[in-house]
């Protein structure tokens, strides 16, 4: 097979694991005759539930896969992840208002929109604060980001504690920020599928500057890049891009991190491939997990965030332990 | 006179032994297993939890009540009293700023963690009770009826809620409906649903009700599993913005009994408060059940 089919190939492979994959299981020759416009219960659930909602764990994995990689390009740190200036905190304060505070919305869209408005907001303030003194540093970022981060999170718990009553649970909330996949309506799907269009071309517009960001800042002024503004960019761009990760899945842990490192060993540094490496595996990774979470325990579902991070981690780390022995 | 003595005599040993009697300690096991001792009938109760006042208040002893916490809403008559915590906690200040004479406590929201151990440094009795089944509940208050001195109270409560209890599995449908009970939405687009292992899905079943679902490790359950499971009846505990919410989401109006109008509400203080007004919940769920078997 040619190289560059193996990641498409690896992503068809996670759909039909997700759409398979639930709270029992669907022959491929069930899926075949609910995609033919069977009638049945089962073949309805598949079109109208699990196969929306297969689409979207793709696509909320292609989102980190990207966010990921332009965080990591940004900080030319290995462990950068998504939700590094904040935007975890800021989505989940987002999301804290909009599942305990009556506010007469649409639940689905004032959760989407809240946590999409916190997790953006929350990466402005820290480029605000950092940049306090001049221009914003990638070091005074981090720090900004790290002291913001940490009373956001403070402010979500008193929130919580605060908002909740015995009609809305702690577990609402908590629930939330362990990630999880809505199945979205035709519209939402839609939308969904045209911000990671956006968000691939936003990315692929940042490849070369984040090529030459890695070269070190004075090589990259060299080549007449302006570091700072290009870092501001690249950050609310990234930012952004995880903020409808966010809106669509909650907390999705440890995909942002560990798809930009297996798109960096499977296509190398250069942004221009890596990007949409990145996104594929996000999508792979998702997917995969997704489906996972449908059905190990049925009828119960596992939050995503908890199965990223079991079942990612020592996959992660198997392939980390067999890239140092090489 | 000497006959006048010993009548005297017997009629003070009489009163001694009487006293004797009314100053025995109350001693009774909790339902974590420990050997609580209450030295003299509790006048003054602290009952943390909306269940365990409403526990105290089938007694007849609300006015014995001198501390709530914040989610007491039932019944009206201890509203006023002192809030001890609840949203952010509880105070053991507050709590023993009342005085009070017993402690009743559930394992929730750290409540036994936080208070049994300074409590009973403090001399202050605290039963612990678990509700786990409608069973366990009658149970309650029969403990509650002990502890508080009034064990025939107890008794009489727990056995008229029985009796009605006996008479609505008496007129239960021979078939009984495939019934699913949601008792919340999570921030993730999950569900909350009844367990069959616990209070609130027993109290489904004494209503006359089968669970549709299969038995679950957590009481978070994808939508996709209980649209699978169609059952007849769907019952929401809530408002009827929020059920109707629900049913709005993709997939759901693939369900039967959301297309033939057979979704239903419940009282969330009915079914998800383990107190007496349970039975009220039972025997109007038992009546729509036995309405929607009807042929």
């Amino acid at each position: 097979m040619k190289r560059s089919l193996l990641l498409p190939v690896v992503v068809l492979i996670a759909l039909a694991f997700g759409a398979m994959a639930g709270h029992d299981w669907a022959s491929p020759s069930r899926l075949v005759s609910a995609l033919s416009g069977d009638a049945s219960l089962q073949s309805q659930l598949l079109m109208v539930w699990r196969l929306p909602r297969v689409l979207a764990a793709a696509l909320v994995g292609a989102l980190l896969g990207l966010g990921g990689a332009i965080f990591q390009g940004v900080f030319r740190n290995p462990l950068a992840e998504p939700y590094l200036l904040g935007s975890a905190g800021g989505a989940a304060i987002g999301a804290t208002v909009a599942l305990l505070v009556p506010l007469g919305l649409p639940a689905g869209p004032a959760l989407a929109g809240l946590s999409f408005l916190g997790a953006w907001g929350a990466t402005w303030l820290v480029l605000a604060i950092a940049g306090l003194h001049g221009r914003p540093d990638t070091a005074g970022l981090l720090l900004a980001g790290v002291a913001i981060a940490a009373m956001l999170g403070a402010l979500r718990s008193f929130l919580m504690l605060a908002l909740s009553d015995d009609t809305v649970n702690l577990q609402v909330v908590l629930s939330w920020t362990l990630g999880g996949i809505q199945t979205p309506d035709t519209a939402g799907l839609l939308l969904l599928a045209g911000l990671v269009v956006a968000a691939l071309a936003l990315s692929l517009r940042l490849a070369r500057g984040l090529d030459l960001l890695g070269l070190g800042e004075e090589q990259a002024f060299a080549f007449g890049l302006d570091p700072q503004r290009f870092v501001r960019i690249a950050v609310l761009v990234g930012a952004g891009i995880v903020a409808a990760a966010v809106a669509y899945g909650g907390l999705v842990a440890f995909v942002g991190l560990i798809a930009p490192h297996l798109a960096r060993w499977w296509a190398g540094p250069r942004h221009a491939v890596m990007l949409p490496a990145s996104a594929l595996i996000g999508a792979a990774i998702v997917c995969a997990c997704d489906g996972l979470a449908r059905s190990v325990l049925p009828p119960a579902e596992i939050p995503l965030g908890l199965i990223t991070a079991l079942f990612g981690g020592p996959f992660f780390l198997l392939l980390l332990a067999r890239r140092l022995r090489a | 006179m000497r006959r006048l003595l010993l009548k005297g005599l017997v009629l003070s040993l009489l009163a001694i032994a009487v006293t004797a009697v009314v100053a025995e300690p109350i001693r009774l096991t909790d339902a974590l297993g420990r050997a609580v001792e209450i030295a003299r009938t509790p006048e003054r109760i602290v009952p943390i939890f909306a269940s365990n006042t409403e526990l105290v208040a089938a007694l007849g002893l609300a006015d014995r009540v001198v501390g709530i916490e914040a989610y007491t809403r039932y019944p009206p008559e201890v509203l006023d009293r002192p809030q001890v915590g609840g949203r952010l906690g509880f105070s053991v200040d507050a709590i023993v700023a009342q005085r009070p004479e017993l402690l009743i406590v559930t394992p929730s929201r750290q409540a036994m963690h936080l208070l049994i151990e300074p409590m009973t440094r403090l001399g202050i009795p605290v039963i612990v009770l678990l509700s786990r089944s409608v069973a366990e509940v009658m149970a309650n208050l029969r403990v509650v009826g002990r502890a508080t001195g009034q064990p025939e109270r107890g008794e009489t409560v727990a056995k008229a809620l029985e009796a009605r209890l006996a008479a609505v599995d008496a007129a239960a449908p021979a078939k009984r409906p495939r019934v699913v009970m949601i008792t919340g939405r999570l921030g993730n687009g999950l569900v909350l649903v009844a367990r069959a292992d616990s209070y609130t899905g027993d109290a489904m079943v004494k209503a006359g009700g089968r669970h549709a679902l299969e038995r679950t490790v957590v009481a978070q359950v994808s939508p996709e599993a209980v649209i699978a499971a169609d059952p007849d009846i769907l019952l929401f505990a809530g408002r009827k913005d929020e059920l109707d919410a629900l049913i709005a989401q993709p997939g759901w109006r693939l369900l039967r009994a959301v297309r033939t109008g057979n979704t239903h509400l419940v009282a969330r203080a009915e079914f998800l408060i383990p107190g007496p007004r349970t039975v009220n919940g039972i025997e109007k769920l038992a009546a729509l059940l036995r309405r929607a078997a009807a042929p």
